[in-house]
């Protein structure tokens, strides 16, 4: 993104106590009873520093200038579902105009819902794609029993309480059993107020034997002043359901992006994840994988390509809760200038979580003598029959791949960009869907410069 | 020096770039277009560091004497200058580049050697390498397989011998492209070669070999014998023959004595 916005001077507010009243205006009782609760944790929860393991390495109180963020004005008004074109922003138009067939979409201005369309034939069959805040105001019981309660509550931490709080709107999307998607259906958000703070989130739930993949993808100019855009992501696979959950995390400068994501598998489910980072300034990440039911599996994918100052954090652990199931990680990350990478990872195999099949592997191609990438795998084992490994690499580019490279005739440069590709290229191979490759091959290719 | 030669190599010398470690003590070795020479000799006489230095290899340092490709100073010109010239060399040891499939490489490969504003014809490029697949006895499935990635060894012999027909070198330089490869894929290989010199008359090929037997299939017009970083026998086919009969015995007490 190129373009640089700046906003005309106006009051700064930190998060105050009147925002929650604001925010939670039109919604139910229920859901204004969650929002106080949240925000009481909110304030009794410090800021984790540094000198907490999970944030060692991203140091918020100085990347993050919490009191100086506005929180997203978002109209109290929830929209009318599929409004045209008119309020999408043309960045988004173009992004949305890559993608190949979707089941259905939906698009998020500034943490408010603007658009959503659904396949036709998807409504009959009871799949609800929905503004989340449109959905806790229709009385939606899978939404009242499922926002913020099992997945990500507020206690689990600053900001996923002032996102139980703070969230403006988000999407609700149910798959009735047995319902199969021939397409992904895809989020497109857009973040356009420097200096801003917006606060989603995104609850899925698929229910048994059903299937759904849906890509979020996060866009915005750049920025003048960290932006922070929080998000809650909270997925749910019922018996036998398959889900994949990709993001596409692609800000401008500037852009601050911190997701908490929970993913709940329960008996012979598949809950798949890929998180692609490669826009921002900060990106932090807190996945936790959670396999609730045997023959659950969770395939956990990572790619990260910072370059200049970019920064970051992944912090993922696989709690195998049940026995016999399975979670394969694998994050890998290229690093150019004095980009920053850090990986955090942990398996848990619960007490009794016997046959567990858990590996996580972690690597990381350094692209100049500044940039740094910190590895931190790590095990905690509490049953005695299980399969675990951890992995992790951080190392250069090879003398002798691009001398083969550049003796079929390819430049330093190209052969770089070939290696990268390639590098990266492996996680996206894990994970075919719907035009994900292209598009993220692409935006790893313009960021590699376009050389040809 | 011969103004018709493609490759001459004048007194080189050549040590590991960041170790006081001299490899070439004085190499000359002359092939004129359409020619095919073999080098020979112990594991460690140095053949693959003649090779690497003459393909641009940023280990080694030549520190005298002289390459010429058809008149230009190969020594002054970057790896990809030198491919692009007409330089191939078929590895001893090719390398696993993950991710990257066989075709995109070559397509990037051939691509490179076109001007900016050019864009290469994706019907002709896969049109080429289904010929080229064929003539090399190859399953179309291996042009999607990454570069040499969980390749065994002969399939990376194959695939350096599939680049070289795609990029259709004027010099082939093959390092033990024979190791490891069983009777009918050394004839498939040695096929190949043979179709690329009737293709390309002037196409020249330096073989470098522990073995006499693929001499039978691609026939020189010299045998150099190389010992401890020098060319210390060249004849005519005669001389692979006697090396396989006698080994490299005498030159061990020459050099001893
Ligand atoms: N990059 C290098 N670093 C250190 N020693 C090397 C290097 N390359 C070659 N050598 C040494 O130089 C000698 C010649 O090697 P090489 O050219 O590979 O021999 P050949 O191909 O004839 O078996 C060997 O002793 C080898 O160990
Ligand atoms: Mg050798």
């Amino acid at each position: 993104m190129s373009r640089v916005v700046t906003e005309p001077e106006k009051p700064r507010a930190a998060f105050v106590t009147g925002a929650v009243p604001k925010a939670g205006a039109v919604d139910p009782d229920w859901l204004r009873g969650r929002r106080a609760k949240a925000w009481d944790i909110y304030l009794d929860t410090p800021l984790p520093s540094t000198r907490s393991e999970e944030w060692r390495y991203t140091d918020l109180s100085r990347m993050l200038p919490l009191d100086a963020l506005v929180p997203a004005d978002v109209s109290l008004a929830v929209p009318a579902a599929a409004n045209g074109d008119g309020t999408v922003p043309e960045p988004v138009r173009r992004a949305m105009a890559q993608d190949r067939h979707s089941a259905g979409r939906i698009v998020d201005v500034d943490g408010a819902i603007v658009a959503v369309e659904l396949d036709e034939s998807l409504t009959r069959q009871g799949v609800v794609l929905k503004s989340l805040r449109q959905a806790a105001r229709d009385g939606d019981p899978v939404v009242e029993s499922l926002l913020a309660t099992r997945a990500v509550p507020a206690s689990e931490g600053k900001f996923p309480a002032l996102n139980a709080a703070l969230w403006t709107d988000g999407v609700f999307l149910r798959v009735p059993a047995n319902v199969h998607l021939d397409g992904p259906i895809r989020l497109s958000r857009w973040v356009s107020h420097s200096g801003s703070a917006t606060f989603t989130r995104i609850l899925i739930v698929a229910e048994n034997h059903s299937q759904v993949s849906f890509v979020d993808e996060c866009l915005s100019p750049d920025f003048e002043s960290p932006t922070l855009v929080n998000t809650a992501v909270e997925l749910f696979s019922r018996a036998g359901a398959q889900i994949q959950y990709v993001s596409l995390q692609r800000m401008g400068k500037g852009g601050f992006y911190l997701a908490n994501q929970r993913t709940l598998a329960e008996r012979d489910s598949t809950l798949d994840t890929l998180n692609v980072a490669l826009g921002g300034s900060v990106g932090r990440v807190d996945l936790n994988a959670r396999l609730l039911g045997p023959g659950a599996n969770s395939d956990m994918l990572g790619l990260y390509f910072g370059d200049h100052d970019q920064h970051f954090d992944f912090n993922t652990s696989q709690d195998h809760v049940a026995p016999h199931a399975h979670s394969d990680l694998l994050y890998k990350g290229a690093l150019d200038d004095s980009a920053r990478g850090v990986f955090r990872g942990i398996i848990r195999v619960h007490e009794g979580a016997q046959g567990t099949d858990a590996y996580q592997t972690n690597r990381n191609l350094i692209l100049s003598d500044r940039a740094v990438a910190t590895s931190l795998p790590n095990l905690e084992i509490g049953a005695d029959d299980v399969r675990c490994s951890h992995g992790a690499t951080v190392g250069q580019l090879d003398a002798e791949s691009l001398f083969y490279l550049m003796s079929r005739g390819l430049n330093r440069e190209q052969a770089e960009r070939l290696v990268v590709l390639g590098f990266l290229g492996e996680v996206l191979s894990r994970l075919p869907l719907g035009g994900v490759t292209e598009k993220v091959t692409r935006a790893i290719e313009a960021k590699l410069g376009n050389v040809r | 020096m011969n103004d018709a030669a493609i490759l001459s190599v004048a007194g080189l010398r050549a040590k590991v770039a960041d170790e006081d470690l001299h490899i070439l003590k004085g190499v000359d070795l002359v092939i004129r277009p359409g020619e095919v020479h073999a080098i020979m000799g112990p594991n460690g006489s140095g053949k693959s560091t003649l090779a690497k230095v003459v393909a641009g290899h940023p280990a080694y340092e030549a520190t005298g004497g002289s390459v010429t490709f058809r008149g230009e100073d190969l020594l002054d010109m970057e790896p990809d200058e030198r491919s692009q010239a007409g330089v191939f060399m078929a590895f001893q040891y090719p390398v696993e580049i993950p991710g990257v499939s066989i075709a995109n490489f070559l397509r990037t490969s051939l691509q490179a050697r076109l001007e900016d504003d050019e864009e290469l014809d994706l019907f002709d490029f896969q049109e080429l390498l289904m010929e080229r697949m064929e003539l090399l006895d190859t399953d179309p499935s291996f042009a999607q397989r990454p570069v040499n990635d969980g390749f065994s060894g002969g399939e990376k012999k194959r695939n350096e011998i599939l680049q070289m027909a795609v990029l259709k070198p004027s010099l082939a330089l093959m390092d033990e492209t024979d190791s490891g490869l069983d009777i009918d894929a050394l004839k498939i290989v040695a096929q190949g070669v043979n179709t690329l010199r009737q293709e390309n008359p002037d196409m020249s090929v330096l073989l470098i070999t522990h073995y006499q037997r693929i001499l039978n299939y691609i026939i020189p017009d010299m045998v150099h014998v190389m010992f401890k970083g020098r060319i210390v026998e060249s004849g005519g086919p005669e001389v692979a023959m006697e090396l396989e009969a006698r080994g490299y015995e005498e030159y061990r007490k020459a050099h001893v004595a």
